[in-house]
């Protein structure tokens, strides 16, 4: 995990309002970046930084909820908090939908768009934490031979090395070898913790 | 009783008395001046007669020869008379040969007084009485005066110029009174001419008797003049009659008449208008600033006074039209509409008015009546529009929150800033700066509601209809940017302004672009641009909103401004009833036209101007 202060990035065409919760968001700690649309917003390079989006709905030109589906197919998986003028149903159930992280309206209590920024930023957090661990778990399945992901397999479905090797049209102590070769190179003790690390990295493998 | 003495008696005295008649005619109608040439004429026949019968009653030669020279001085009237009248009655004659006559005439009337006894005789030498009519009358034997031949040519002149001026009046086309009053001068001039000299060359035996064939002269002519003022009394009855007519019409149709006369100033009005007026029974009042700020209600009297200038304005029309509100003594207010025209004379430097004639009618009613359809459509308007404000509701709650928000979160941030144990305060002043600032924007989105919304009276004031475009697409461009439509501005720079009254025509422009929007909610977002179009065209503004949708279908284009008739399922139909009625108060145009590249263009052009009717 690498260690940068989270950016909460402000998209919106309304100036004054842009203006007036950045310094709310700044007088309240977090570093702020505006944009004034979701193009300028697009055309910048801090999507790796991590942090969060607030994105007003209703914007000239690329509206929020275009914005929203833009990152996803580009993969970045800012956590995005929408801000509205009024409240509207559809296009909030829409938007959360979509995978949006919270949805305000503009006039929403300090305290509530303030927690929604923190959560957004845990998630975010939580987030690139689990994708690192999850990084680093395909790493180390990587590094087995495709026979021995296939007696793996077998393994942790709780077939005997008998069956596996029937199965397999193998020796049995061959298996008894492939399996040594498996827990030495993912460093676990027992099939046990081999059965939990394969359910964790889980359908990715399948 | 001697029957000489009664002929030229009677000839004389009907000579007096057609002289009397037309004289009395010429002094009640100074200008028919053919009358005066007329009487003196008959005046000098009748003492030619007298004269005449003198000659036949002659006992000496002496005695002859002076009532001949005498009888020469009428003759000379006579034919001075003659040429007068065929120049100012007939006009013809040619002017020189008129003038030539005569100038030969007087010069035969000298040489009758200075040669010989007279024109005729150098000498009368003895008398000779011969039997006429039953007893007997003097004629003269004497030496014939050579110079008779300037009279006689004086008298042939007269004839050719006669005859001259009868070919003009024929050929112009009034050939009877060519035959009758150029033919008869003619024959009795020749017959007498030709008789005189007959008696003073040959000795013929009969008296000179000139004046029997002038009277037939006069009364051909008498009769002439006779038909003519039988003619003109008969045109004074059908004018009267006339009059009359166009009085009764004027009264069935509810107007009254005027008179302007541009030389005296002075209006003739009917008596009905002075009624209406509340002006006295027999006034001719003078038409000037004066009278108007004592008749015409104070807001609409620079108009008036503007309209009677410009109606006497030699390079102008010379038409009047103007409605106009009078108050009269009893203070009740009428509503007039006044029209006229002006006839001028001459032309470029040189024209002047000569008069007005007009006519003036009461629209109290109508106007009243007009005033109450006005309101109707007023409240009808404010209806559509509060019904057209809900419909922007969403988009007003979006404009109010967002200066809104901008104040809640500044305030909060300013809040946490004075939480700082050393503040930054010119940070905290600008915090403040944009707070006031967003207080103005959302009294400005307030204001503009209340503006749209507030029932009030119509007024009619300068406008710049692309200012006016720029408020309606501010007020709506949030709700485009949420239903994703882009609002495209073509406004002419300069354009001229337009009278009429700001909320009624935003509310127009407003319904056709919210009908625009409406149209390309199933279109794909490329075409879904609606261009609000501003131009001058002629005397006229013209705005043109054009969409991109679906167009409208061609059996609702003309029906589409009828009221119940929509295409919108939600729709009421009054939108485009309304917008037509508030255009066409404007006294505007407003259609519709489906584009060849798809979608509608609804279109309205407004009169130009900051005048305008006071409607």
């Amino acid at each position: 995990m690498k260690e940068t202060t989270p950016l909460v990035r402000v998209v919106d065409d309304d100036d004054s309002f842009r203006k007036a919760v950045a310094r709310l968001l700044r007088a309240s700690g977090f570093a702020v970046k505006t944009f004034a649309s979701a193009a300028a917003f697009l055309a910048g390079p801090e999507f790796e930084v991590p942090g969060c989006v607030l994105l007003d709905l209703q914007m000239p030109g690329m509206s929020g909820l275009q914005l929203q589906e833009a990152l996803a197919e580009a993969g970045h998986r800012l956590p995005v908090i929408f801000l509205t003028g009024r409240g509207d149903i559809p296009t909030s159930v829409n938007a959360m939908r979509k995978g949006a992280e919270d949805f305000l309206t503009k006039g929403a209590p300090k305290q509530d768009l303030l927690d929604a920024v923190r959560r957004a930023i845990a998630r975010d957090a939580q987030a690139r934490v689990d994708a690192a661990r999850m990084d680093a778990l395909h790493r180390r399945f990587a590094t087995l031979s495709p026979r021995e992901l296939e007696v793996l397999k077998h393994v942790v479905r709780g077939e005997l090395n008998k069956q596996i090797g029937a199965d397999l049209g193998i020796h049995e102590r061959t298996v008894k070898l492939h399996r040594t070769a498996i827990t030495t190179k993912l460093g676990v003790s027992s099939v046990a913790e081999l059965t939990r690390l394969w359910m964790e990295a889980g359908e990715s493998e399948e | 009783m001697s029957w000489v003495t009664v002929v030229w008696s009677a000839i004389a005295g009907a000579g007096l008395t057609l002289a009397a008649v037309h004289l009395l005619v010429w002094y009640s109608r100074r200008a028919a001046w053919a009358s005066l040439c007329f009487s003196v004429m008959a005046m000098a026949t009748a003492i030619m007669g007298f004269c005449e019968l003198l000659m036949m009653h002659a006992q000496t030669p002496g005695q002859f020869a002076a009532a001949l020279r005498w009888f020469h001085a009428p003759g000379f009237v006579v034919v001075v008379m003659l040429v007068a009248f065929v120049r100012t009655y007939l006009r013809a004659g040619r002017p020189w040969l008129g003038w030539t006559v005569c100038i030969a005439r007087a010069v035969s009337l000298l040489l009758n007084f200075l040669v010989g006894q007279n024109l005729n005789y150098l000498e009368v030498v003895r008398l000779r009485h011969i039997p006429f009519l039953g007893e007997s009358v003097s004629i003269g034997v004497g030496v014939p005066n050579p110079w008779m031949i300037v009279g006689q040519l004086s008298l042939l002149l007269l004839v050719v110029f006669v005859a001259d001026a009868a070919i003009t009046v024929w050929r112009r086309g009034d050939r009877r009174q060519a035959l009758a009053v150029a033919g008869s001068i003619l024959l009795y001039m020749v017959v007498a001419t030709v008789q005189s000299s007959l008696i003073v060359l040959t000795a013929m035996d009969t008296p000179v008797m000139i004046s029997p064939f002038f009277l037939g002269i006069a009364i051909t002519m008498s009769g002439e003049l006779g038909r003519d003022l039988l003619r003109s009394a008969k045109l004074a009855d059908d004018l009267s009659a006339s009059e009359e007519r166009l009085r009764h019409a004027a009264e069935a149709a509810g107007f009254s008449t005027f008179h302007w006369d541009h030389d005296t100033g002075q209006a003739t009005c009917s008596s009905e208008l002075l009624a209406l007026c509340g002006l006295p029974a027999v006034a001719t009042p003078r038409l000037d600033a004066d009278l108007i700020s004592r008749v015409v209600h104070p807001d609409d009297q620079a108009a008036v006074l503007a309209g009677v200038r410009a109606a006497a304005d030699p390079r102008g029309s010379g038409i009047l039209d103007e409605s106009f509100r009078i108050v009269r003594a009893d203070g009740q207010m009428l509503w007039l509409h006044v029209r006229s025209r002006t006839v001028f004379a001459g032309s470029g430097r040189e024209r002047r008015p000569l008069r007005s004639n007009g006519i003036v009618l009461d629209i109290t009613e109508r106007r009243l009546a007009q005033e109450k359809i006005e309101q109707q459509r007023s409240d009808l308007a404010h209806i559509a529009r509060v019904a057209t404000a809900g419909e922007l509701t969403a988009s007003l709650a979006h404009e109010l929150s967002q200066p809104l928000s901008a104040i809640a979160r500044n305030a909060e941030a300013g809040k946490l800033f004075l939480q700082d144990p050393s503040p930054d305060l010119d940070e905290v002043c600008a915090i403040f700066d944009d707070i006031l600032k967003d207080d103005q924007r959302a009294g400005g989105v307030i204001d503009g509601v209340r503006a749209l919304m507030r029932r009030r009276e119509i007024e009619r004031i300068p406008l710049d209809l692309g200012q006016l475009l720029d408020d309606v697409v501010a007020l709506v461009r949030p709700d485009a940017v949420a239903r994703g439509v882009l609002l495209a501005r073509k406004i002419e720079p300069g354009l001229p302004p337009v009278r009429g009254d700001r909320a009624q025509l935003q509310q127009v422009v407003l319904n056709l672009v919210l009908n625009a929007m409406d149209a390309l909610s199933d279109s794909p977002a490329p075409q879904r641009v609606v261009t609000l179009r501003a131009r001058s065209a002629g005397s006229t503004v013209e705005v043109a909103v054009r969409d991109g949708g679906p167009g409208i279908p061609a059996d609702k284009l003309t029906q589409i401004f009828e009221s119940f008739v929509t295409s919108k399922p939600a729709g009421m139909g009054m939108g485009l009833a309304i917008s037509r009625g508030i255009i066409e108060a404007h006294e505007g145009r407003l259609w519709v036209e489906n584009n060849p590249e798809g979608g509608a263009t609804f279109t309205f052009v407004l009169p130009a101007g900051e005048g305008g009717g006071t409607t």
